[in-house]
């Protein structure tokens, strides 16, 4: 077989939208400020665990940002970290949810803006599992050796989605209310290479996973259709725009009902990562594990520790309760924050691990953290290109 | 090829003089190269990404000269000599895409091809490029096949070598160093070729001189060329 080269992550950023906002101030942008509202959102907060998160929103809760904002600034700060610009990228991979848009592709709305030069574009939909399906595609071009250099974000702009208008009219269950009072916004990125940074440590990737159990798995969270099950002449497309709304189409649902199978056959995606020597219990080091809320992170904890005995908080990383759910960006987020806050030495290894609910997709990454190569050229020959 | 039915004693001979001759200036060639800063950097793995990223841009430069020096010898030989003008016009056709290769590796290193394309020769290049197609201008320039027999040697023994070792030292993938690697196999051939010629029958004693003579300045200028990388 060819040889391939290795890929680095050499470069982090993210990008949280104005100032944080806590549990009070949730209503004033998000609305629901009614007895029954107020009460669920109460209890939806108490056990997702979040207690502040940032909205594109101002205090009226008018939008101040296009989730392609959101995607560029995380990016200008991952390519600043790494020292390079975007001319230097010759890819870029984008994850999100719902990009501000239908048509076209969010990443070519976040390439437009961000500008460079010509570079392969992907746009990986789905929901937080995307993030590292863009992860992958971007590793997988640098290991080709297509590309020398890639950016891969995650960004996510819920918040529009989630204002009062959007449930007017119609009595939204448990199963809309527990999203709309977990998701916020924000982005994250990372800057991908076939060379580790010159003189900075660098997260070499292993080996990046993704698998979907959609075969055997209903929908568990959805929008643009009515029930689990989407019916010929029955979706958002298909019906007048205003039924779709008046019956909630548009709102962002989780079946909260499902929520146990989803952890539990995410353990099931770690136990096999085990048996199977991609993750060596012995030498594994921090793992960051994006989950929706607090309920999850226990839940996660304890089954890693049955397989990781030495896993303790430390080695554990998650800023949802401050940076809250951000979806396809909250992994990016968590990574860039533990990077940055100087919890990895070389040698080290890390777990990313991202559940999502869609229809059931897992995915994990493995990264090990390498120190800048030694007695290599003076800094003047390390530019990003001669 | 007007006498290969009647090859005798005194060719075969002559045959086995010039190989011996071109084996001396080989290794004078490798021994000279072993002491090439760039190459030494790459045995010792001391070799940078910076290192490989010039060594293309340098060759590069050169290498786009590549296929018109052999054309231009093709359209130098006469009719007495056309074997060697048919096997000048199919190498021609097939080297005249090798610059892109080095394009293709420098743009996956990271490289612009903007900045590759604006390059110039350095001195060893000019030299090299220079005499290439000075020589090629002459009638019937036989001694052309020297030139074929370092060019094309390093091709078949080195380039994959090099290509493995930077591999090796940078974690390059095959896409970005197909042009080292891609010369093992056609230059295998080519050599292959150039051995038949040589062992022909058709290289008269004076040809023979010429041939090694030119061998002898080509490995000087090719040597110099990577020596002077950048200059």
């Amino acid at each position: 077989m060819g040889t391939t080269a290795t890929a680095y992550l050499t470069g982090f950023g993210r990008y949280l939208p104005g100032d944080p906002v806590d549990n009070h101030g949730i209503a004033a942008r998000l609305g629901g400020d009614d007895a029954v509202t107020e009460r669920i959102r109460r209890r939806v907060l108490e056990s997702n665990g979040i207690r502040q998160r940032h909205y594109a929103l101002d205090e009226h809760g008018e939008p101040t940002e296009l989730n392609e904002e959101l995607a560029v600034k995380a990016l200008h700060a991952a390519l600043d970290d790494r020292g390079i610009a975007a001319s230097d990228l010759r890819m870029l991979a984008c994850a999100t949810t719902m990009g501000d848009v239908l048509v076209p592709g969010f990443a070519s709305m976040v390439h437009g803006r961000l500008g460079g030069g010509p570079m392969q574009l992907l746009s990986a939909s789905g929901v937080c599992a995307s993030s590292l399906a863009a992860l992958d595609a971007a590793v997988s071009k640098i290991r080709l050796g297509d590309h020398p250099r890639a950016a891969v974000v995650g960004s996510e702009l819920p918040s529009r989605s989630l204002r009062q208008r959007r449930f007017d009219g119609f009595r939204a269950g448990m199963d809309a209310h527990f999203l709309r009072w977990m998701l916020s916004d924000g982005a994250g990125a990372v800057v991908v290479e076939f060379q580790p940074h010159p003189v900075k440590p660098s997260l070499r990737v292993d080996w990046v996973r993704h698998v979907s159990l959609a075969h055997e798995h209903e929908v568990c969270m959805r929008a643009g259709m009515s029930g689990a099950e989407p019916i010929v002449g029955g979706t958002w497309q298909d019906v007048d725009i205003a039924d779709a709304e008046a019956s909630g189409m548009f709102v962002l649902r989780q079946d909260v009902g499902m929520l146990d199978e989803l952890a539990d056959a995410g353990i099931r995606q770690f136990e096999e990562l085990v048996d199977i020597g991609l993750v060596d219990v012995r030498h594994l080091d921090h793992v960051i594990c994006h989950y929706s809320t607090n309920v999850f992170r226990d839940v996660a904890f304890e089954a890693l520790r049955r397989r990781i005995p030495t896993l303790d908080t430390d080695r554990w990383f998650s800023n949802l309760e401050t940076r809250g759910n951000t979806g396809a960006a909250s992994i990016f987020i968590a990574l860039e924050e533990a990077w940055r806050t100087g919890r990895f030495t070389p040698g080290e290894t890390v777990l990313l691990a991202v559940p999502e609910s869609g229809r059931f997709s897992f995915a994990f990454a493995h990264l090990t953290v390498v120190a800048p190569p030694t007695g290599v050229a003076p800094p003047d020959q390390q530019g990003a290109s001669t | 090829m007007t006498s290969n039915t009647t090859t005798g004693p005194l060719e075969a001979v002559g045959a086995a003089a010039l190989s011996d001759r071109l084996a001396e200036v080989w290794i004078e060639f490798e021994e000279r190269l072993a002491h090439v800063p760039i190459l030494r950097r790459l045995a010792d793995g001391a070799v940078t990404l910076d290192d490989y990223t010039r060594l293309l841009f340098n060759l590069r430069q050169q290498v786009v000269d590549g296929s018109p020096w052999i054309s231009r010898a093709a359209s130098s030989f006469d009719i007495d000599h056309f074997e060697l003008r048919a096997a000048a016009i199919r190498h021609a056709e097939e080297e005249h895409r090798d610059y892109l290769m080095i394009e293709r590796d420098y743009v996956a290193i990271g490289g612009s091809l903007d900045d590759l394309r604006r390059g110039r020769k350095n001195i060893g290049s000019e030299a090299l490029s220079g005499y290439m197609f000075h020589y090629a201008d002459q009638p019937n320039p036989v001694g052309l096949l020297g030139a074929m027999f370092i060019i094309e040697g390093l091709g078949a023994r080195r380039a994959a070598g090099w290509a493995a070792r930077f591999q090796e030292v940078l974690g390059l993938a095959d896409s970005q160093v197909h042009f080292m690697k891609y010369h093992q196999d056609a230059d295998a051939e080519h050599t292959g070729n150039l051995e038949a010629i040589l062992t022909s029958g058709m290289i008269d004693d004076a040809a023979a001189d010429e041939i090694v003579r030119c061998a002898q300045v080509v490995a000087r200028l090719y040597a110099l060329q990577l020596e002077e990388l950048d200059r």
